[in-house]
């Protein structure tokens, strides 16, 4: 009797809370991506080995489609990423070459950083790939994601943490299959952009590496900007120089 | 002085006898020099092959990187290396490299390969690149007029890529600082064959590839060559002490494979030199212990008249030894003339063995003293041992019973 009271306890508020998980991450991240948008920001990259800053462009529509592209420095100017959905390519015009990243270096680093390629493209796509579950406290959202059994990924749990009000990402915790927490990546010093309250930095920190760590900071966001359409997200965009 | 005459006398009693000795002596001494130097000579140029190809006699390099290389396991401080190496004079020369992994396309084709980044002018005095360039002109370290630096690719990429001397090559690789390496080259040359170890290898200038790499003036490895090979290892430990803080290594640990399999080899054929000689060496027991048996009578009057026993004993040791000697030098004057020619022209092979785009046509020997002394020390060893048995036996003869037999 005490064995079903518990098996009940333990499914029926899952069951709930998958739902109720789903809106928390969809009104928040809709919170703050808008229809579009076009950010300029700072990449900091530090490993033990170099220190490197990156200031780049982006644009996103809509979930499927991002653009990146990097100012400086010098020698990386126009070094650009076009994502579309689950695909990505890169641009590099000192040899003016488009280059699909195959599926198997899409857990390699982006643009040198402690993000992956994969990253970009699934990052926007958790809430479809992962079941949910929500953990309510007085001033935070925990919501526990568990890869569904048709996912593809190297993560066996994330945990992605939110403050209630204002309603802003905190923390993603990604942990292997033997439990062991991976990387972390935090949100913080929220700022407003243009009416919108967002996290202005992102630290991302691989656990298993000592002394490495990428940071951005959005130095600019716009939202909801009518020149960009899907139009923008196009290989002949990618190759355009600027 | 007397033993020696007497000793002389006993070689020259017996003629026949001691020719035949001595010739099977002189035979097994010339089979021993022989093969010595041929294996000597061949390991020699095995060596001189690989080690002047790229290895060289010594490799500097940072902690492991040798082990396990990453790109920003870098030597830095390159004046203070570069004066520690110029004021040494044991060191005959050296060079900077820089190496990465990096992916070439050429058209639509892709392949991987290895960029390795040399000094135009000090990598010809270490290795034989200059020499390995098939098709096309070395290169130089200033770009060409459209401002791109010019690349060197081994054969096994040119066919890959279909890529030739004046095409443009692209790499792709990481760079030392995180960025994404990316650059248009033009092919200048092609070096070595398909069989090369560096058929897949793109060579560039080396400021080319330290700023594709984005590597500043840092360099992953320095080769050497030294004016003495045989005292690398010397050398080495010299280098090591002065240069504390990186890590110095002769080509027997960066080859450290091939060192061990050619102990083991060398080994082998000492083995059965000595073996040859061991067998030398039973006839040439029989023909003491002969010799002893036949002379009971005479040894019996020489302790008669108050010869001591080990006077007896040296004076066997000394006819063996004697005949051993006189053998051996016949021997070497016999071989002298053969090694000289195996170490200066060598025999044609049918079929020239090809290193790295070099094509060695002669089966070469080694001149050198050691190739005659070892073998001679070991033969007169042998000889002035196995003496020794039968000597006692002529010391133990008591006088009264040898005189009675016949």
């Amino acid at each position: 009797m005490f064995r079903l009271l518990l098996l009940l306890s333990l499914t029926w508020p899952a069951i709930a809370s998958e739902e109720r998980a789903r809106q928390v991450i969809d009104e928040m991240e809709q919170l703050y991506r808008g229809d579009s948008s076009d950010a300029t920001m700072t990449m900091q990259v530090q490993t033990p080995n170099y220190n490197r800053t990156l200031t780049m462009s982006s644009q996103s529509y809509g979930k499927d489609y991002a653009f990146f592209r990097i100012h400086a420095p010098k020698k990386d100017r126009g070094v650009a990423t076009l994502k579309r959905a689950e695909e990505m390519w890169n641009f590099f015009p000192k040899i003016n070459k488009v280059i699909k990243v195959p599926p198997s270096m899409m857990m390699g680093s982006w643009m040198g950083s402690d993000f992956t390629n994969d990253d970009l493209v699934k990052e926007t796509q958790l809430i479809d790939a992962y079941s949910l579950v929500l953990l309510e406290t007085d001033n935070q959202y925990k919501v526990t994601l568990t890869p569904k059994e048709q996912t593809v990924t190297v993560w066996d749990k994330i945990e992605y943490t939110m403050s209630k009000d204002p309603l802003l990402p905190l923390s993603q915790a990604f942990f292997d299959e033997d439990g062991e927490k991976i990387r972390e990546l935090t949100f913080h010093e929220p700022k407003e952009y243009n009416g919108k309250l967002m996290p202005s930095i992102l630290e991302m920190r691989p656990l298993n590496k000592e002394g490495h760590l990428t940071r951005i900071m959005y130095d600019d966001i716009k939202f909801n900007v009518p020149e960009i359409t899907k139009d923008t997200f196009s290989l002949r965009n990618l190759k355009s120089r600027f | 002085m007397l033993t020696f005459q007497i000793a002389f006398r006993n070689i020259l009693r017996q003629k026949r006898r001691s020719l035949l000795t001595g010739l099977s002596m002189t035979g097994g001494y010339v089979l021993f020099v022989f093969g010595f130097s041929l294996l000597e000579g061949s390991y020699g140029n095995i060596i001189d092959i690989f080690t002047l190809d790229s290895t060289g006699h010594i490799q500097i390099h940072q902690d492991d990187y040798r082990d396990r290389p990453k790109i920003y396991k870098t030597i830095q401080n390159q004046e203070q290396i570069k004066v520690a190496l110029t004021d040494n004079p044991e060191i005959k020369s050296f060079t900077p490299r820089v190496f990465s992994p990096a992916l070439a396309y050429a058209g639509d084709k892709t392949a991987p390969s290895r960029i390795i980044g040399i000094d135009p002018v000090l990598e010809p005095t270490v290795s034989r690149l200059v020499q390995k360039v098939a098709k096309g002109t070395y290169f130089s370290t200033s770009p060409n007029p459209d401002g791109y630096y010019e690349a060197m690719i081994g054969r096994g990429l040119h066919i890959r890529l279909k890529l030739d001397v004046g095409d443009e090559l692209v790499l792709i690789s990481s760079g030392a600082d995180g960025s994404i390496a990316n650059d248009i080259f033009v092919v200048s040359a092609i070096i070595g064959n398909k069989t090369s170890f560096d058929r897949m290898a793109v060579y560039l200038p080396l400021v080319a590839a330290q700023e594709f790499l984005s590597l500043g003036d840092d360099v992953h490895e320095y080769a050497l060559l030294v004016n003495d090979k045989d005292a690398n290892e010397t050398i080495a430990r010299g280098l090591s002490a002065q240069l504390s803080e990186l890590t110095v290594a002769p080509w027997q640990e960066v080859e450290a494979t091939f060192y061990r399999t050619m102990q083991a080899d060398k080994q082998g054929n000492y083995f059965s030199m000595g073996l040859i000689t061991f067998i030398v060496f039973i006839g040439v027991l029989n023909t003491v212990l002969m010799s002893v048996l036949e002379r009971t009578r005479e040894f019996g009057v020489l302790r008669a008249i108050g010869s001591r026993p080990m006077q007896l004993v040296r004076l066997i040791s000394l006819e063996t030894f004697i005949l051993a000697f006189i053998s051996v030098m016949v021997g070497f004057l016999l071989i002298l003339p053969f090694v000289y020619w195996f170490a200066e022209v060598g025999m044609l092979m049918p079929e020239p063995i090809d290193m790295g785009g070099i094509e060695f046509q002669h089966l070469k020997g080694e001149m050198s003293a050691r190739v005659f002394w070892i073998p001679m020390a070991f033969i007169l060893g042998t000889a002035v041992l196995i003496s020794i048995p039968p000597g006692f036996r002529a010391a133990r003869i008591l006088p009264k019973e040898a005189m009675g037999s016949h």
